[in-house]
């Protein structure tokens, strides 16, 4: 058996800069839709697993010898076969366990800096794989989980961890990426009781009807899919881009203009990882967002809509089935979740990370 | 008009690797297609949706076949099926 490397491990050390080959044995379409990020760029090699099947001589001749080689493919299991033939030809090789689908279900957290006396802590939950945010907020020995991903026993550790019982769900709106983990927790419905102060829900529609801003302690704004820190969410996911654009640019007008410059953002995606900060987490002061994202400086409505509109593009084809879940009118099973959410999210209006 | 016995039977394979995983599909799909002779037939019934960009790519690489068709059919549970057809080379 060939040696194994979880998608932690492999993160970890790519993040690091440790010299690693990524070998990537997937189809070519595969390939181009959608490929492993570290938060430093990964050498990559892409020689498909059935060109290994078909002249293995050739398609070994195409790694660059002497390095420590790490194979991915979709599922994990074309990956272990391509390392076991490399071990087999005395190469240092090592199989990425469970492929792109365990890249796409990896999560891992950070807390969040508070200022110092802070009654509330916040944890920011990353799905790298498909650049999810979402968050656990404790106060005490309760905790309430916004945004969370299907995986929910993660968030009832991480809670567990830190002492505390996670009490409440909040969705910023109705997601059409991924599939929510909202009815997956015990406490799904109920509201979160004594965690509410200090919470406050502001109503910010565009990228969706529902859309809310949850600002904890009056500082930190979990921003959902309206303000990201490299752009705004997109108001044509519903097929209304107008109307929807005409929301989203009063919310942006009306409710975020009314937010202090030192609030900080924590949005509820990224499109890439240079969005990722040093410390790990994915976050902006407003007051820089207010500087580097030229929508927020848009004054006029109709070029805002029309900014909107340019950057109008098709949803991916699973978005309205994962809506029709999330909105609680159909089930899924675990296979047809993971089909579904492949790939990166695409929320942000195509300007985002310009 | 020629006569009957005259006329050349095309044999055809099939293939059921449904519920397998990659590389299964492609690896059984090459063993069938190395021991077959020219002209003859392969049909590789799968249910992994990546099998269909991954047999494209088999084929454009491999000497020993063509691939002629994909299909997407339903099976009794109303699953889909990936039925690719294969033809061995010279």
């Amino acid at each position: 058996m060939v040696a194994g490397i979880t998608v932690g491990e492999l993160l970890e050390r790519a993040d690091a800069a440790e010299d690693l080959l990524l070998l990537d044995v997937r189809n070519e379409d595969e390939f181009a839709a959608w490929r492993l990020e570290a938060r430093r760029p990964i050498e990559t090699v892409h020689v498909p697993y059935f060109d290994f099947l078909e002249d293995a001589e050739r398609s070994m001749a195409r790694i660059p010898a002497n390095r420590e080689v790490v194979v991915l493919c979709a599922k994990g299991g074309s990956s272990e076969m391509v390392a076991e033939m490399l071990a087999e030809a005395g190469r240092r090789a090592c199989n990425v366990e469970g492929g792109m689908i365990a890249y796409g279900n990896h999560l891992e957290s950070r807390p969040v800096p508070l200022p110092p006396g802070a009654r509330h802590e916040i944890h920011q939950v990353l799905r790298r794989g498909k650049g999810c945010l979402s968050y656990l907020v404790r106060c005490g020995a309760e905790a309430i989980v916004v945004d969370p991903c299907r995986h929910a026993e993660f968030y009832e550790e991480l809670a567990r961890g830190l002492g505390a019982r996670i009490v409440g769900v909040l969705e910023t709106h109705v997601h059409a990426d991924h599939l929510s983990g909202g009815p997956r927790f015990a406490a799904h419905g109920r509201a979160p009781v004594a965690l509410d102060v200090g919470i406050e829900l502001v109503p910010a529609p565009g990228h969706t009807p529902d859309s809310k801003l949850v600002v904890v302690a009056g500082t930190h704004v979990l921003s959902g899919d309206t303000l990201f820190v490299a752009g705004v969410g997109r108001p044509d996911l519903g097929g209304e881009v107008v109307p929807w654009a005409k929301e989203l640019f009063r919310t942006l007008r009306e409710r975020v203009a009314l937010l202090a410059d030192d609030a900080i953002v924590l949005p509820a995606h990224f499109a890439s990882s240079a969005e990722i900060g040093a410390d790990g987490i994915v976050s902006a002061r407003l007051g820089d967002l207010r500087r580097t994202v030229p929508e927020l400086s848009i004054c006029d409505e109709s070029a805002f809509v029309r900014a909107m509109e340019s950057s109008a593009r098709p949803a991916p084809e699973a978005y309205a089935r994962i809506v029709r879940v999330n909105r609680g009118l159909e089930d899924a099973t675990d296979d047809l979740a993971a089909e579904w959410e492949l790939g990166k999210n695409q929320c942000a209006a195509s300007a985002h990370g310009r | 008009m020629r006569r009957l016995g005259a006329r050349k039977v095309t044999m055809t394979k099939k293939l059921d690797v449904r519920g397998a995983k990659c590389p299964i599909p492609i690896v059984k799909a090459k063993k069938e297609i190395d021991a077959m002779s020219a002209g003859e037939i392969l049909e590789v019934h799968a249910t992994d949706p990546g099998s269909v960009a991954d047999f494209q790519g088999w084929a454009r690489m491999t000497k020993n076949a063509i691939l002629q068709s994909q299909r997407t059919e339903k099976d009794e549970t109303g699953h889909d099926v990936y039925v690719h057809v294969l033809q061995r080379k010279t």
